[in-house]
């Protein structure tokens, strides 16, 4: 690591104290969580702390970390007066207490940290984007108490800064890494899915994740249809759809553009004479057809019909495997932009 | 090497580097909306100008009575038309299909030469007028065929399940084929104009000339139905708007030498 220059030491009172889904088990995180309407005095607690001046606290499922500025004589002690705080404010038995393990991060591991978070490459998901807007958010509660300064104004706005370069420089974010986001790519480039419609085969667990995803996706439409007809009436209340009894599905067949189906029958449920019957009444319009079912509920002669698109779990889960692979390629180089930045700043030497 | 040449073989050289750094970054797996594409395209763009008027200049008239002049002028109708509707695709994209079309054009025109023209007489607007609406809703054919190869190209991918940095970039198929549907719309609107205006001519047209544009428009008029109708797949449409693109192809040659 090269030796910090000036530059460096005058932000050398940056600190970072926190815990993620990496360190601390759900079971204690939920524990340590700030709800959002807590956040305000939290940062202002903080900033009133003995020899502290600013602080932001980021609280998500996933972590929570705090980020001050003070000017305590050395890094031990504002670690240690960050941890009694937590302890303090969550009322945390001694055992607990003992049990929590946080990261201390100071400067430049500070800012990268930060860098590296707001870049989603710290995410549970590499490269998810969610990350981004909470970092915004919670930075943007924090100005908003009054409870950033100098440091912290310009160490945000600089990690916004590369957080955007990384996205926009790499392809962190390219290809799905889970079933449900690869159902919305294929969806998206089959149809525009603000028109599209959507039809439940069956109410699993992993049909119910995709069609959630579409639908927060923009999806027009949905119908749940479940050999449990109170089933499919839950779960169409849930997203806001329409139930249709488990006999009455293939009748609405022409009407949907894409079709999920996890049925548990020991056959085919969908098949391709049908699927041909289909087509010729939507006009050739485009059907994707999604099959999680194991065993499969579609033959898969379906996927030779002129304008359907079948995928069924493997093909979904090779997409996704294949996008996961495409971010680690992708993590060098985010790194490499990042500790650029880091020089360009001024928190390490070039 | 006249001014008129050194202007399009630069603008030849400008398409052709769109299409190497498109390809590049698709090999590199790293292909994303590049300004680069969209500036080499336009400098493209603002070099066919730029030759159009120079060789305007020089036969005294629309440059538009031989094949390499019209092959120019299509792909400058062309890029222009990319420009105008390529905001509703994805721009640097459609430029990526666009730019080889026009290279290969522009090669052709350029291996051809560009002789001095025989005056026949007095210009006339209105078969200057025809000449250059037949010619837009030609380009408006060859935008229809390259958005049928982005159809296709989408479609075959999404079948085969072969899910990379292209098929993130290209736009929906439900949208290219009704992008193909509106293309050749327009060109069929377009070539319905020049025709209806060859009506008012008083200066007499050539039988091959007028008897290859009807059969481009008939053409076109059943590729049209078959679309509005829906009677056949979107992709049978698109390989329809990408193969009929050869009969106007080939009908330059026909047209000029007539």
């Amino acid at each position: 690591m090269p030796e910090p220059t000036d530059n460096i030491r005058a932000t050398g009172s940056l600190v970072c104290v926190g815990l993620n889904y990496k360190t601390t088990p759900v079971e204690v995180r939920e524990r340590l969580a700030f709800p959002e309407n807590v956040v305000p005095q939290a940062v202002r607690e903080i900033r009133h702390l003995p020899g502290f001046g600013e602080s932001v606290v980021l609280s998500t499922c996933n972590r929570v970390e705090i980020y001050a500025a003070h000017q305590l004589p050395d890094g031990k002690t504002s670690h240690d007066e960050l941890r009694d705080y937590l302890v303090r404010h969550f009322k945390l038995q001694p055992e607990h207490a003992e049990a929590m393990v946080l990261y201390n991060l100071d400067a430049a591991e500070a800012a990268r940290h930060l860098f590296r978070v707001v870049s989603g490459l710290d995410s549970m998901v590499l490269g998810e984007t969610e990350i981004f807007g909470q970092v915004k958010a919670a930075y943007k509660t924090a100005l908003d108490t009054g409870a950033t300064g100098k440091t912290l104004n310009k160490l945000f706005q600089q990690a916004f800064t590369v957080g955007k370069r990384v996205r926009n420089d790499t392809m962190i974010q390219r290809g799905s890494t889970s079933v449900g986001s690869v159902a919305v790519d294929l969806a998206e480039k089959v149809h525009d899915l603000k028109e599209c419609r959507v039809m439940l085969v069956g109410a699993g667990e992993m049909s119910r994740t995709c069609a959630q995803s579409l639908l927060s996706r923009g999806a027009k439409s949905i119908i749940v249809s479940n050999r449990s007809y109170d089933k499919a009436v839950e779960l169409a209340a849930e997203m806001k759809g329409v139930a249709m009894k488990f006999d009455e599905w293939e009748h609405a067949l022409h009407e949907v553009d894409v079709i999920i189906s996890s049925t548990s029958a020991p056959h085919f449920v969908i098949k391709k004479d049908q699927i041909e019957q289909v087509m010729r009444r939507r006009r050739w319009q485009p059907l994707l057809i999604i099959d999680i079912a194991v065993p499969r509920d579609v033959d898969p002669a379906v996927n030779d019909i002129e304008g359907v698109y079948l995928y069924d779990i493997d093909a979904l889960q090779a997409i996704a495997d294949e996008g996961r692979r495409e971010r680690e390629r992708q993590l060098a180089l985010c790194e490499q932009i990042i500790e650029e930045q880091l020089a360009k700043f001024g928190f390490v030497n070039a | 090497m006249p001014l008129t040449s050194i202007l399009l073989l630069a603008a030849t050289l400008a398409f052709a580097a769109a299409v190497v750094q498109a390809l590049l970054a698709i090999k590199s797996g790293a292909w994303r909306q590049a300004k680069a594409q969209v500036v080499l395209m336009a400098l493209g763009f603002g070099l066919q100008t730029a030759f159009l008027y120079h060789r305007g200049q020089e036969v005294g008239q629309c440059p538009m009575k031989s094949v390499a002049d019209i092959l120019v002028f299509i792909g400058w109708s062309v890029v222009l038309l990319y420009f105008l509707v390529g905001s509703g695709f994805r721009l640097s994209l459609l430029g990526l299909f666009t730019a080889p079309l026009v290279t290969v054009m522009q090669g052709i025109a350029l291996a051809q030469g560009f002789g001095p023209y025989a005056i026949k007489g007095k210009i006339n607007a209105l078969v200057e007028l025809h000449a250059a609406v037949a010619l837009i809703a030609y380009a408006a054919f060859a935008l229809g065929c390259i958005t049928g190869v982005m159809y296709l190209v989408q479609e075959r991918m999404l079948k085969q399940h072969r899910i990379h940095a292209l098929f993130y970039q290209l736009p929906p198929i439900q949208g290219l084929a009704k992008a193909i549907q509106r293309l050749v719309g327009l060109g069929l609107v377009l070539l319905s104009a020049a025709l209806g205006i060859s009506f008012a001519l008083h200066t007499p047209v050539s039988n091959p000339k007028l008897v290859f544009s009807w059969i481009v428009w008939g053409l076109y008029a059943v590729i049209s139905f078959l679309m509005w109708r829906h009677v056949t797949s979107p992709r049978r449409t698109a390989w329809l708007a990408v193969l009929g693109f050869v009969l106007p192809f080939i009908s330059l040659w026909i047209v000029t030498h007539a």
